[in-house]
C-alpha cells in the first residue's frame, strides 16, 4: 500500500490536470460556433434567444473549468440534443434543470420558494437560477456582500432604494460592513418565503434576533444585547410566541412584531429624528394600533430594558414587593401547616401508645 | 348525628362560583405568565390557541369582577338588618386564638374555641377580597391600557402586568397550601370537607371546630361573633382584617420561636 500511494496521488493529479486540460480542448471546439456574437435562435413564440458565450465572461467565472458539455451533456454531438424552444418558459424550464444536476439542494430549496411558486403560476418575471447567478458568467454571488442586496434590487428597485437609505444599506453599501443583513439573510437565498404570510410574519422576532440577540454583534455595534429577551417577555412579545404555536389560527397577526415599530426595509437608528420609536415620535407609532394612545401612553412601554429603580420605579417597586411578600407568606402558612401536622402526627403516636 | 345547616343556598353558590371561576383563570392565566414551556403549548394547544385563551379569561375576569359587587352589594345590604354582626370581621382576638392555637400545637396550653368562622378562614377570606379586588383593578388595567394610561400614567400598565402575574401566582400558592390542606388533607375532613357543597356539618364537628357558635345556636350565653353590623364597623373590620392579613403569616414563627425559648429556660435548673 505504502508503495501504491505516491502511484495513487499521481493519478491523480494527473487526472485533475487532464481534466483542466480536457475542458479547454472540448470548450474551445464549442466556442468555435458559440464566441459568434450573432449566433441566435428563435424560439416557438417568436423571441429571439443569442446563443452566444463570451470567453471572456466564461474564462473568468466560476465555471471556467468545467466542460461546456458538464452541463450541456450531449452536446458534444452534431447536430445538438433536441432543447425545448417552443417558447420562452420552455426554454428557461429546461436550463433551470440543468443546475439541478450539480446544486440539487440550492435547486430543492429554490422549490419551496416563492419564486419559483409564481412561475408556477405562468409569472415568468419570477427569476429563477439564471436571473440571479447568471447563465455562463457565474461569478460567487456573495463577493462581495452588497452584490446580493444589488441583484435582488434589479427587480426589486423601490424596495432596494428604501433598503439603500437605512440603517442596514447604509452600513451595508457605506462601509461592507459585515454585520448588518443583506436581503437573502432575512429573506433567505433560496427557500423564499411569502413575507406577507402569517407564519413569516410572527417569525420576524426570531429573524432579528438571528443579530440582535447576539451579544458579540450587540457589543460591537453599542445595541443592547436584551432587546429580544425584553420584547419577549412583553406583552406583546408573549403574544407573538403564543400566536406563533397556534397551528392555523387567524390569518391576521394581533399583536405588534418589531418590524411594526421599527420598520422593515427603512429602519433607522432608534435615535435618529425620523425614527418611528424616537420619544417624539412613539405615541404616532403607539397609534397606529392603539388608536386612542395619549401622550401619557408610550411611558407604558420600558423602551427594551429591564425593570429598575432608575428607569421604572413603579414596575421594579411592584417586582420587589412581591419577592418579599410571596415568600413570607407562602412560607408562614407552610410553617403553620406544618406545625398542625407535626402535632397530628404525635397525636396519633400518642393514642396507639 | 344530627347535623347543623351551617351556609345558606347563597354562600354555596358563591363559593361554587368562585371555584369555577379560579379555576378557569388559573388555568388560562398561567401559561400566560409561565410560558414557554411543553405543558403551557399544551394547554394552549387543548384550548384553542392564545386567542380562545384570553377569551376566556377575560370572560372569567368579567364574571369575578361581577361576582365580587354582587357581594359586596349583598353585604352593604346586610348592614340594615337588625341584629346582624359581622362575622368575619378579623379581630385582635383572631390573633390571640392564632397564637394559642398553635401553642396548643405545639403541645402548650388548651386548644382555641372557635366562632362561626376561625382565624384560617378569615386570613382566607381576606385574602381572597383584597387579592381578588387587586386583580380586578390590574385586570381592567391590562384590558384598558390606553384609558388606564390617560388617567393614571403609562408605567401604571407594567406595574399592573407584574402585580397581575405575581399576585395571581401567590393566590394560587395560598389556595394550595392553605385552602386545599385545610379542606382536603385535613384528617378531620378527608377526603374532602363538603360542608360549602352542602350547606350542613355534624355536630360533631361542630363541637370541635366551631363550639362557640354550636353554643349559642343551642340558646347558651356567649358573646356576639362579631362587632354589630354598622357602616363604621365595617369601615374599621376592613383596615382590621387587612393589619390581620398581613401578620397571620408571621404567627407560626412568632409560636415557633416562642416554644423553643421557653423549652430552653424550663430546662434550666
Amino acid at each position: 500500500v505504502r508503495r501504491l500511494a505516491p502511484a495513487l496521488l499521481l493519478l491523480l493529479v494527473a487526472t485533475v490536470g487532464a481534466d483542466a486540460d480536457d475542458a479547454a480542448d472540448v470548450n474551445e471546439e464549442c466556442l468555435a460556433c458559440h464566441a459568434d456574437p450573432d449566433l441566435s435562435t428563435t424560439l416557438g413564440d417568436g423571441a429571439l434567444q443569442s446563443l452566444t458565450v463570451d470567453p471572456a465572461a466564461y474564462a473568468a467565472s466560476k465555471h471556467a473549468r468545467r466542460r461546456c458539455t458538464d452541463c450541456h451533456p450531449g452536446f458534444e454531438e452534431q447536430p445538438h440534443p433536441a432543447w425545448d424552444t417552443s417558447s420562452r418558459p420552455a426554454y428557461r424550464a429546461t436550463y433551470h434543470e440543468l443546475c439541478k444536476r450539480c446544486h440539487p439542494q440550492q435547486h430543492a430549496r429554490a422549490e419551496d420558494g416563492v419564486h419559483f411558486r409564481l412561475l408556477a403560476q405562468g409569472d415568468q418575471r419570477a427569476p429563477f437560477c439564471t436571473d440571479c447567478h447568471g447563465v455562463h458568467d457565474i461569478e460567487a454571488p456573495d463577493e462581495p456582500r452588497s452584490r446580493i442586496s444589488r441583484t435582488c434590487g434589479r427587480c426589486h428597485t423601490a424596495v432596494a432604494a428604501v433598503y439603500a437609505e437605512s440603517v442596514h444599506g447604509r452600513a451595508l453599501l457605506g462601509s461592507g460592513d459585515p454585520d448588518v443583513p443583506v436581503c437573502t439573510d432575512c429573506h433567505r437565498p433560496h427557500d423564499i418565503a411569502d413575507p406577507s404570510s402569517r407564519a413569516w410574519k410572527l417569525g420576524t422576532p426570531d429573524t432579528c434576533a438571528r443579530c440582535h440577540g447576539d451579544p458579540a454583534v450587540a457589543a460591537r455595534h453599542g445595541m443592547s444585547p436584551n432587546v429580544i429577551k425584553t420584547y419577549l417577555a412583553d406583552f406583546h412579545g408573549m403574544t407573538a410566541s403564543l400566536q406563533r404555536r397556534q397551528a392555523g389560527g387567524a390569518p391576521g397577526v394581533a399583536t405588534a412584531l418589531c418590524v411594526d415599530c421599527h420598520g422593515i426595509h427603512d429602519i433607522v437608528k432608534v435615535d435618529a429624528a425620523s425614527s418611528p420609536v424616537v420619544r417624539e415620535r412613539l405615541v404616532q407609532t403607539c397609534r397606529k394600533c392603539h388608536g386612542d394612545a395619549t401622550d401619557s401612553f408610550p411611558a407604558a412601554w420600558m423602551s427594551h430594558y429591564d425593570p429598575s429603580f432608575e428607569r421604572s420605579p413603579l414596575v421594579a417597586g411592584v417586582l420587589f414587593f412581591y419577592r418579599l411578600i410571596i415568600p413570607y407568606i407562602v412560607g408562614g402558612l407552610l410553617l403553620q401547616v406544618g406545625i398542625h401536622a407535626w402535632s397530628l402526627f404525635l397525636a396519633r403516636r400518642g393514642s396507639v401508645a | 348525628m344530627s347535623d347543623f345547616v351551617r351556609f345558606t343556598r347563597r354562600t354555596r353558590l358563591q363559593h361554587g362560583s368562585v371555584l369555577l371561576l379560579f379555576g378557569v383563570l388559573s388555568v388560562t392565566g398561567f401559561p400566560q405568565k409561565l410560558f414557554p414551556g411543553a405543558w403551557t403549548d399544551a394547554i394552549v394547544g387543548l384550548l384553542g390557541g392564545i386567542d380562545r385563551v384570553r377569551l376566556l379569561h377575560r370572560g372569567a375576569g368579567f364574571a369575578f369582577a361581577a361576582l365580587c359587587v354582587a357581594h359586596v352589594a349583598a353585604t352593604l345590604a346586610e348592614l340594615r338588618r337588625p341584629g346582624e354582626v359581622l362575622t368575619m370581621a378579623a379581630t385582635r382576638q383572631d390573633v390571640v386564638d392564632a397564637l394559642s392555637s398553635l401553642r396548643h400545637e405545639l403541645g402548650d396550653g388548651p386548644a382555641s374555641r372557635f366562632d362561626r368562622f376561625d382565624y384560617r378562614q378569615k386570613f382566607e377570606y381576606w385574602g381572597l377580597l383584597f387579592g381578588g379586588l387587586l386583580m380586578i383593578g390590574t385586570g381592567f388595567v391590562l384590558l384598558y391600557p390606553t384609558v388606564a394610561a390617560r388617567f393614571l400614567g403609562g408605567q401604571l400598565i407594567p406595574a399592573a402586568k407584574a402585580a397581575h402575574s405575581n399576585e395571581g401566582l401567590m393566590a394560587f400558592l395560598v389556595v394550595i397550601v392553605w385552602h386545599m390542606v385545610h379542606v382536603i388533607l385535613s384528617p378531620q375532613v378527608f377526603p374532602v370537607d363538603r360542608a360549602i357543597f352542602t350547606g350542613r356539618i355534624s355536630t360533631d364537628r361542630m363541637e370541635h371546630e366551631h363550639p362557640l357558635e354550636l353554643a349559642r345556636a343551642r340558646g347558651e350565653d356567649v358573646p356576639p361573633a362579631g362587632p354589630p353590623a354598622t357602616v363604621r364597623n365595617l369601615a374599621l373590620a376592613i383596615v382590621q382584617s387587612a393589619m390581620f392579613a398581613v401578620v397571620m403569616p408571621a404567627l407560626g414563627v412568632v409560636a415557633l420561636g416562642d416554644r423553643l425559648w421557653r423549652g430552653r429556660k424550663g430546662a434550666r435548673p
